[in-house]
Parts: structure tokens; sequence; C-alpha cells
């Protein structure tokens, strides 16, 4: 019994490749932690409702996700362990798991960054739509959350090699819907504000110019993205900007 | 202590309404507790979101002032009628309510202060960014020098046709709003120049270096005040605008509407 034999036994070439996995996970983990604590992701995903969640359960989402990491290189290293050791003779098996683990860990991280940024966004939205104090407003960020969660679902059952084709065509349907929609119900929006990006980046008149546009003569109040306020005497016009380029702009000299 | 109740109880009998002027949220919580309470909130800004409210556009510190300007507020809304009696709560010597006062609305005395701010052509926001600046200016003065401002707010299009430059425009083709902190210090560098800074209803800055030229008959401002002054004050009476002058003499922060002086505040006091 001299060291020879002992480091040719596989039970103890698994048991160090064990310990060199705990070790290096650990390692791993530890530092993922603190690459994403320096880069910010603490703040960003302050006030969601999965950040929430793991505060609850006392941990975090950097948390989560450096442990994730460290569990993947653990798996590893436990099944290197038993595939030296050969406690078990499975080949087909082993050949299966190497190529299974890295997609179920990359599904998995997904699935949390995609958990976040919906929550991410439906607070931005949320707080975009503070202003708009109409009760309906609340669906869009619930929507857009929703949206989000659904690709990011689609994205880890593909990676874990499930069939999408049904919900990538549905999602299709939908982008291709909203699309639609948006550009209908937005189009005049659209054009007037590009409309509006020439006038106020070329300014062909200012505040104070007397301009006809239309029918409408008057001097010129507020030039914004959609709209030109003109006024006379005793009215004041809003008018798109997209009826600018449609009517043109006759600037009045006396 | 029960003695204490029948000395100031008079203080609070038969009062109309309670004003609150910023209060804490707990502190409203016990309000609305009470039945039978008209109940009326004064700020800067409805943290406790109450239903009746009249915003303040500055945190006034004198409590007369403070005071006054709400309650104009609140008869301009129709929450009070003159001759009501008001139970005023505000702070004077800590952060929280410590004060009570007993004040009878005056309907007569309309200053239009509450006017300036909720009724110009202006936005309310660019109004009050516009006071702010002329104050903290008024403080601080350009590079510690004493300085004189005009700002023409709204109506700028009637404005600027009745002025001329004195000089190129250096805002022409920007698109600045104030309130921007960083706009806030471009205007201050921007304060030694002569003339008036003309300001859209949006807040955009039009122009700076403007020469008023409004027709200033009938124009009645009190008699010591300048050039700047009258300038400021005749341009509100031919537009909708309303002119804020910080004066380089006494350093006091002056608003005109339709000719009439309407807000005197000294910055100091802020």
């Amino acid at each position: 019994m001299d060291w020879q034999t002992l480091i040719d036994e596989p039970a103890v070439i698994a048991a160090a490749v064990l310990a060199l996995g705990i070790v290096v996970g650990y390692l791993v983990g530890r530092l993922n932690e603190e690459l994403l604590t320096a880069s910010g992701v603490p703040e960003t995903v302050e006030g969601t409702p999965f950040e929430r969640t793991a505060q609850s359960i006392g941990t975090s989402t950097v948390g989560i996700v450096a442990r994730l990491s460290s569990w993947f290189i653990y798996g590893i290293a436990v099944l290197t362990a038993i595939h030296i050791a050969q406690l078990l003779d499975t080949d087909a098996f082993w050949l299966r798991v190497t190529e299974f683990i890295p997609q179920v860990f990359i599904a998995v991280l997904v699935l949390i960054i995609g958990f976040i940024v919906a929550d991410k966004a439906e607070l931005v939205v949320g707080e975009y739509l503070r202003g708009v104090k109409l009760p309906e407003v609340s669906v869009l960020p619930k929507l857009v959350k929703y949206t989000v969660l659904y690709v990011t679902l689609i994205i880890a059952l593909g990676q874990i090699g499930v069939h999408v084709v049904a919900l990538l065509i549905l999602l299709t349907v939908y982008a291709l819907g909203l699309v639609f929609v948006g550009s209908l119900a937005f189009k005049d929006f659209l054009v007037s504000s590009a409309a509006g990006i020439y006038l106020l980046l070329n300014q062909p008149y200012g505040i104070g110019d007397r301009i006809r546009i239309g029918e409408q003569t008057g001097i010129v109040q507020e030039v914004d993205l959609f709209v030109t306020k003109i006024e006379d005497e005793s009215e004041e016009y809003i008018v798109p900007n997209r009826k600018v380029f449609e009517d043109g702009i006759v600037r009045i000299r006396e | 202590m029960d003695g204490l109740d029948d000395v100031f109880g008079d203080l609070y009998a038969n009062v109309d309404a309670v004003v609150l002027f910023s209060p804490s949220g707990s502190y409203y919580e016990r309000f609305t507790d009470i039945e039978d309470l008209d109940l009326i909130v004064i700020g800067t800004e409805n943290a406790v979101g109450a239903e009746t409210f009249v915003e303040l556009p500055l945190a006034f510190d004198d409590i007369r002032e403070r005071i006054k300007f709400g309650l104009e507020g609140a008869l301009e809304q129709d929450l009070i009628d003159g001759g009501d009696e008001l139970l005023c709560a505000t702070n004077t010597f800590s952060d929280s309510i410590d004060t009570l006062s007993r004040v009878r609305a005056d309907a007569e005395a309309h200053t239009g202060i509450y006017d300036l701010f909720v009724k110009s052509r202006a936005e309310p926001e660019v109004v009050k960014a516009v006071l702010e600046l002329a104050i903290e200016l008024g403080k601080k003065g350009q590079k510690g020098k004493p300085v004189g401002a005009l700002f023409v707010v709204g109506d700028a299009g009637k404005v600027m046709n009745k002025s001329r430059p004195l000089s190129y425009n250096p805002f022409e083709k920007s698109h600045v709003h104030v309130g921007d902190p960083i706009v806030n210090v471009m205007l201050k560098e921007f304060s030694r120049l002569d003339g008036a800074f003309v300001i859209s209803d949006a807040g955009k800055i039009v122009s700076a270096y403007r020469y008023l030229e409004p027709s200033a008959e009938g124009v009645d401002i009190p008699k010591g005040l300048g050039a700047r002054h009258m300038a400021g004050g005749a341009i509100t009476r031919d537009t909708n605008a309303i002119t804020i002058v910080l004066s380089e003499s006494d350093g006091l922060v002056r608003a005109f509407k339709a000719g009439e002086l309407i807000l005197e505040v000294d910055p100091e006091a802020y």
C-alpha cells in the first residue's frame, strides 16, 4: 500500500475531483457575487418583486445567481467523480447528462433574468404612466411584464429542448398584431413627430414668427414634437406637425 | 390641564373648516376620522392624498404669507367663502404642525397671487421655476455681486413681436427649458446681459437680450422703481404674459400681471 497504488485508486481520484469541484464552485460563486455587485446589479433589481421574494427567503438576486453557478460546478464535479469512481457504468447516460446540464443551467439563468427584466419593465412602464390617472392604463405595465415573461419562457423551453414552434407562432401573431395595431393607432403621432423633429432641428419658423399653415394664420406661440401652437387675435390653433408638411408653411412678412 | 380647554376652546369653537398646512400622513389621518369636519390641506405638494387640496407655489417661510396665499387659493377654488371662520394649523418653529391660528377668510383682500400661478398662460411649474430662479439669483447674486434680471413668462409669440433684439440671441436654435439645473446655471451667467429673458408657456427659453417695447401708458407701479420694472410691468398690460423682476437696487423679487404689481418677496427670507 504505497502512494502510487493509492493515487491509482479510482475512488481517491474521484474524491480529489469532488474536493476540487467544491473549492472551485465556491470560489466561482464568490467571484460571481463580487462581479455582479460591482457592476451595480443590486441597485438595478431593487424593488422588483423577484428581488423582494428573494429577500423574504433570506437571500438576494445576486445571491441566487451566484449560488446557481456554484451548484452548476458542484454538479459537474459530482458527476465527474461518479464517472471516475465508476460507481455507475452508464456511458450513454453520461453523454446525455453532459449535454443536458449546461442547457438546464442556461435555462434557469434565462428564467431568472427574464423574471427580473419583466418586473423591472413593469415598474418602469408603471412609473412612466403614473401621470396618466386612468385606471385602464394600469393594464399596460402588466401587458409588458407578461410579454417579457412569455418570451423568456420560450427561450428557456427552447434551451432544454422542448418543442416551442406552436408558442413561437403565437408570439409572432401577437407581435404582428401589436405592430399593426400600434402603427395604425399611432400613425398620426409618428408622422407628426417625424415632422416635429425636422421643425425642431431646422426651425423654419420660431416663436414670434407670423405664419400660415393651411387656413390658420397667426403668431407662433410654441413648437413641440407633435404640435405647433399658433395664435391670432383671439383664437389659438393647435396644429399637428404633419399638417405643416401636408399644407406647407407660409411665412408672413409685412 | 382641563382648564386650558375652556380658555383655548374659543380658538376652535364654531369654525367652518380646518386648514392643515403641509401635514404629515399620520397627522392627517387623525383628522379624517373626525366626522362633520371640513378639511382643507394646503402645501407645496399633496403628500397625503387629500381630496381638497390647494397647492402652494413656494414654501413660504413667513407664516402670514403662507396663510394668506393658501386661503386665497382656497377662495379661488370655491372651497371656502368670504367670511368663513377658519382654524389654520401650521408650523412655525419645528417641521411638524405646532401653531394654531383662527383666521377669517377675506374675499375682498384679493391680490391675485394665486392667479399669478394658476391662471396665467404659462404652466404653473414654469412660473414656479422662474420665480425660484429669480429668488436664488437674488440670494446669491452673480459671483457675489447683486444683479438685476427680467423674465417675461408666457405668451412668448406676442412678446417677441413687442420687443426687439439688443444683440445676438444666445438661445437661438436651442431647446432649453427652465427648471433644468444646468439651465439655471446658464441663466445665472447670462443674467449680466442687458434686456429681458423671454420664456414660452411651456418653459422654453426663447430669447435673451430682448428690449421690450410696450406702451407704458396707464401702468400703475410704485414710484421709485426703475426702467426694468416699468418695462416689465408694461409688457404684461400689452400681452398675456407675466413678468418676474429681480431688482438690482433693493434685491427684491417682484411679479407683475396685467400691468399690476402682484407679488413682492424678499429672497433673503427663503
